[in-house]
């Protein structure tokens, strides 16, 4: 069903960008997901055309420059149109929402400290493009550090025994790079640009850090194969390698001075985000199982209209409006409010992603034994799903950060 | 001790910064074309200066208008971030800066602004304030 937008305030403009990006989402983005999601072989979804038609569609249509104000050619869009935006790409397939998404990190944190060379190498160049030739990627995770660099605030966040492999060291006019991000990090393999989150001061522990922009085509970049998982499979993931990389130092935006902080803003972002694409991966997942209840007959009638069934579907509706409303709020709190107030986008991402499982779950029991086939995408959206739950953090020790700003 | 004594003073220094941006036809036009409303709520000392694309130009103090941003901040901060000592990031990591308003609103003030950053430091030493 398309559902009813409870906000009586939304302009012509909002629902003409609703309807906009959820053609996109259900034309472009599904069939291409689910396409890609049955190729055995990761390497394959980025050797496919259907990858890149698929994205080259979305940066045509701007969905790329989401967050990027219109000074530099991106979307300009305010907090609710992102929103719907996040939600609709999100219905459409979580994995290429998240890719399309995380594409943006490089440009979208040079916006906010816009200097000459960042200006000139990264935010004009990413928001002109129209052919997925410059996406970017956001590194922060690394094999021996997972929750340990998500956890701004708690104790061990400055413990000086906890810092990045991946180090930064100034030289003259040039920063110089070395260590390894995970196999986690989306886009991973097909970036053209890394937001780096590394360490500068060992001493600060974890709070030490700094985040700059890395061209993955500089010398000492290399990149792991693509990542083989679960769910998400048309989102590529895989290693990045930096042996004595030379940045120009205007390309480091922030150091240790105030990189928990940004972190925290960060986060806000992120797991905002997170909570308006998964509240469309729920949506999606509903509305699968409703269509299929009213054609799937048992007992001489649709399951639909036996009461379990409806119980079960309004169970799932109930989540799902819950789901936008908290994520809504949440996104447009802190996308209006800086500092924000993390806790909130976390408890968006937490809810919405929880959200998304348990009624892609109930969406899979509704569809009987061929829901676990491959001739319907309720199987890939579980599989999504589940992924959300560790996907920028892990929910479990996120909350444990959230309730540290209590 | 702040390094502006008085509202009185910080008027006189950042309004004048202001009102001889707003003279430049360059940068008149790109603040028009912006059409963002700001408002710098400033403590220490208390005030407030205004920019307004439409028709009220540079107004120090209160005034009856809605702001599309507001920036709440110190007196020595706004100093400091006109001087380029500090980033808006950084200040915001810092809880130095609050911001209200959509960002890409925000961040659409930040290349507008670039003129103000070139501007100031001379403005400052005329007047005698510290550059660090
Ligand atoms: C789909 C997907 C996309 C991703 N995209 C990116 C990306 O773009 N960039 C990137 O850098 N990374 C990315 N990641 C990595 C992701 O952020 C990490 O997987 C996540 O932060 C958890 O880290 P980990 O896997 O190392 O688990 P660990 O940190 O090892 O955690 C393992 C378990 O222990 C628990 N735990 C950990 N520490 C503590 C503690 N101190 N107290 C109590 N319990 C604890 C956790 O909750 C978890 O249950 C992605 C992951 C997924 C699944």
């Amino acid at each position: 069903m398309t559902y009813n937008d409870l906000n009586i305030d939304l302009t012509d403009e909002q629902i003409t960008l609703k309807r906009e990006t959820h053609k996109f989402a259900k034309e472009v983005m599904r069939p291409a997901a689910i396409e890609l999601d049955m190729l055995a072989d990761p390497e394959a979804v980025i050797n496919s055309p259907i990858y890149w038609d698929v994205m080259k569609k979305g940066y045509q249509l701007g969905y790329h420059s989401v967050f990027i104000p219109d000074t530099w050619g991106g979307m300009g869009l305010d907090p609710l149109d992102v929103h719907i935006v996040l939600e609709e790409l999100g219905w459409g397939a979580g994995d290429l929402a998240i890719g399309m998404c995380v594409g943006c990190f490089p440009a979208f944190f040079s916006s906010m400290v816009p200097n000459e060379k960042l200006i000139d190498d990264i935010i004009l160049p990413f928001c002109e493009c129209e052919d997925a030739s410059f996406i970017g990627c956001w590194g922060i995770t690394e094999p021996d550090h997972g929750t340990d660099t998500l956890s701004p605030g708690t104790e061990m966040f400055t413990n000086p025994d906890i810092t990045c492999d991946v180090k930064a060291r100034l030289d003259g006019d040039e920063w110089v790079i070395s260590g390894q991000k995970s196999a986690w990090v989306s886009n991973g393999t097909v970036a053209t640009h890394c937001l780096c989150f590394l360490t500068i001061d060992p001493a600060m522990g974890m709070a030490g850090g700094g985040i700059c922009v890395i061209p993955t085509d500089l010398p000492g970049v290399r990149k792991g194969k693509p990542l083989d998982k679960m769910g998400q499979r048309a989102l590529n993931q895989g290693e990045l390698f930096f042996d004595n990389v030379r940045i120009p130092k205007d390309y480091m935006m922030v150091d240790q001075e105030a990189y928990d902080g940004i972190l925290d803003l960060t986060l806000a972002t992120a797991n905002a985000s997170m909570g308006a694409i998964f509240t469309g991966v729920a949506r999606s997942a509903f509305d699968l199982a409703l269509d299929y209840s009213k054609k799937r007959i048992q007992g001489g009638k649709p399951i639909f209209e036996h009461q379990m069934i409806k119980h079960k579907l309004f169970s799932m509706f109930m989540k799902v409006e819950a789901a936008r409303a908290l994520s809504r709020a949440a996104f447009v709190y802190n996308l209006n409010n800086s500092p924000p107030l993390t806790q909130y986008s976390i408890a968006s991402k937490v809810f919405c992603t929880q959200t998304a499982l348990e009624v892609a779950n109930d969406a899979v029991q509704i569809f009987g034994g061929i829901g676990l086939s491959k001739e319907y995408p309720i199987e890939k959206i579980f599989r999504d799903a589940r992924a959300s739950l560790i996907e920028d953090g892990a929910n479990d020790t996120l909350m444990i950060t959230a309730a540290h700003l209590f | 001790m702040a390094v502006f004594e008085s509202t009185e003073k910080m008027y006189e220094v950042l309004g004048g910064l202001f009102t001889g941006l707003m003279n430049n036809e360059e940068v008149l036009a790109k603040v028009l074309k912006a059409n963002i409303t700001i408002m710098f709520d400033i403590t220490e000392p208390k005030g407030q200066i205004w920019l307004d694309p439409n028709g009220g130009g540079v107004i120090c103090g209160k005034a009856d208008l809605k702001p599309d941003v507001t920036m709440s901040l110190s007196g020595d901060t706004c100093h400091h971030f006109w001087l380029k000592n500090i980033s808006l990031p950084v200040a915001i990591a810092k809880r130095k800066v609050k911001t209200k308003g959509p960002l890409p609103k925000v961040l659409k003030l930040l290349p507008l602004l670039k003129p103000a950053h070139d501007a100031y430091p001379e403005i400052a030493k005329a007047n005698g304030l510290p550059l660090k």
